[in-house]
């Protein structure tokens, strides 16, 4: 298999794949034909300038919902078609699509944490972080004297320094 | 293959039922595995395991970037308007363009089209060039402004004001996700570019072959995640809604 001719048209290229290609324990995949690929390209495209325009359109919280869902059929589209996956083996699949099932977990529980903190404890006198400025018992000691290490009473403080300006 | 018999036995049809001897050996054929297929079906299988270790590491990232979004909503609004939307959108287009092109050299490499699988792996190549020069100028951009992170970040101070844009409360949380997200997806450019010349050159070596075109499949793979990669950063770093 030297030089076979460049043929770009879709059928003619199956011809030295499928020839002699049957023999048992030889690697057996689908040749998918270069138009075809184009047109997925071609999809790619068409959804980026969708996923553009709808930014300079104001839908409120909705402009981050309708961007993670772009960007997710054109992940679909490079991971079904460009790495194969349809017509692949279902591990494949399973492993991919696991990781993210993992990565969801990651973000749930984070996310619960950081918006349930201070107010899990309600009933023993802890009381909810965020927004209020009251700090939770049990999970931040308050210094008796403002000389306390600034670490200890104010989380944010490496990120206020940047307030200078104001 | 519980057995050394049965192990022999499935070694014959590509063999010839040479047994363990080099001399009927396929040449890309590794003595560990029986087949051809059962040797590209184990690559793969391991790339797949790979590309998910990945997405997870992407992932902490990500779940920083949406936890501190959720916190700091008009801030990341604010500060994502210092990102330049036409060459993240001209990278964007990079990239998907160097997908299809690594996609058809996958392709050509399956029909045993080893000039065609050179041409579209240059392409591949010349794309990632173009991304990285992209990044460069926006990194300098973002250099020359002070943007940098941790206590490198000095755009808050005076001599960046003259250019007249307030910078909003803890905008230094925005370009610190920036710089790591896009720093790491750089890094995976990079690597991305040496394996993809890796598996340019066993082609021009000659070893590819359409019974043996796995380093092109699995380069190929590699740089697919990196567009992946990309395809979730672009809206979230440069649409912020």
């Amino acid at each position: 298999m030297s030089t076979a001719s460049s043929d770009h048209t879709s059928d003619h290229a199956h011809a030295p794949q499928t020839e002699g290609h049957h023999e048992e324990g030889e690697v057996h995949v689908h040749v998918n034909s270069p138009l075809f690929m184009i047109a997925i390209f071609a999809a790619l495209i068409v959804l980026t300038v969708v996923t553009v325009a709808v930014s300079y359109v104001d839908l409120g919280s909705a402009n981050t919902f309708v961007a993670i869902l772009v960007a997710t059929m054109k992940a679909s589209l490079v991971a079904t078609f460009f790495m194969h996956l349809k017509g692949d083996k279902a591990i494949h699949s399973i492993i991919f699509i696991g990781a993210f099932v993992f990565l969801i977990i990651f973000v749930g529980l984070s996310n619960d944490d950081l918006a349930t903190r201070g107010a899990v404890d309600v009933d023993n006198g802890a009381h909810r972080l965020e927004r209020t400025g009251v700090v939770a018992p049990g999970g931040l000691q308050i210094p008796a004297a403002p000389a306390a290490p600034a670490g200890a009473t104010t989380p944010a403080a490496g990120a206020a320094a940047p307030a200078e300006h104001h | 293959m519980s057995s050394a018999t049965t192990t022999e036995a499935s070694h014959s049809p590509v063999e010839g039922g040479h047994g363990h001897g080099h001399g009927q050996h396929a040449p890309f054929l590794a003595h560990h595995f029986d087949t051809p297929a059962h040797q590209f079906d184990s690559a793969k299988l391991g790339m797949w395991i790979f590309i998910a270790t990945e997405i997870l590491m992407f992932g902490g990232l990500f779940v920083a970037y949406g936890l501190f979004r959720g916190q700091e909503t008009e801030m990341f609004h604010q500060a994502h308007e210092r990102l330049d939307k036409i060459m993240g959108a001209v990278n964007t287009v990079v990239l998907l363009f160097s997908s299809l092109t690594a996609a058809l050299a996958v392709r050509q490499s399956q029909v045993g089209d080893r000039k065609g699988t050179t041409r579209w792996l240059i392409v591949t190549l010349l794309c990632a060039c173009i991304f990285l020069v992209v990044k460069f100028f926006e990194y300098q951009h973002k250099f020359h402004d002070g943007l940098l992170p941790g206590h490198y970040f000095t755009a808050h101070l005076a001599e960046h004001a003259h250019n007249g844009h307030v910078l909003p409360y803890r905008a230094h949380m925005f370009f610190a996700l920036y710089f790591m997200m896009t720093g790491l997806h750089g890094v995976h450019v990079l690597i991305g570019m040496g394996v993809l010349s890796w598996a340019l050159k066993r082609n021009l070596d000659g070893k590819i072959s359409s019974r043996y075109f796995t380093p092109i499949e699995i380069g190929a793979l590699y740089w697919h995640l990196v567009d992946l990669v990309w395809i979730y950063l672009f809206p979230l770093l440069y649409l912020v809604g």
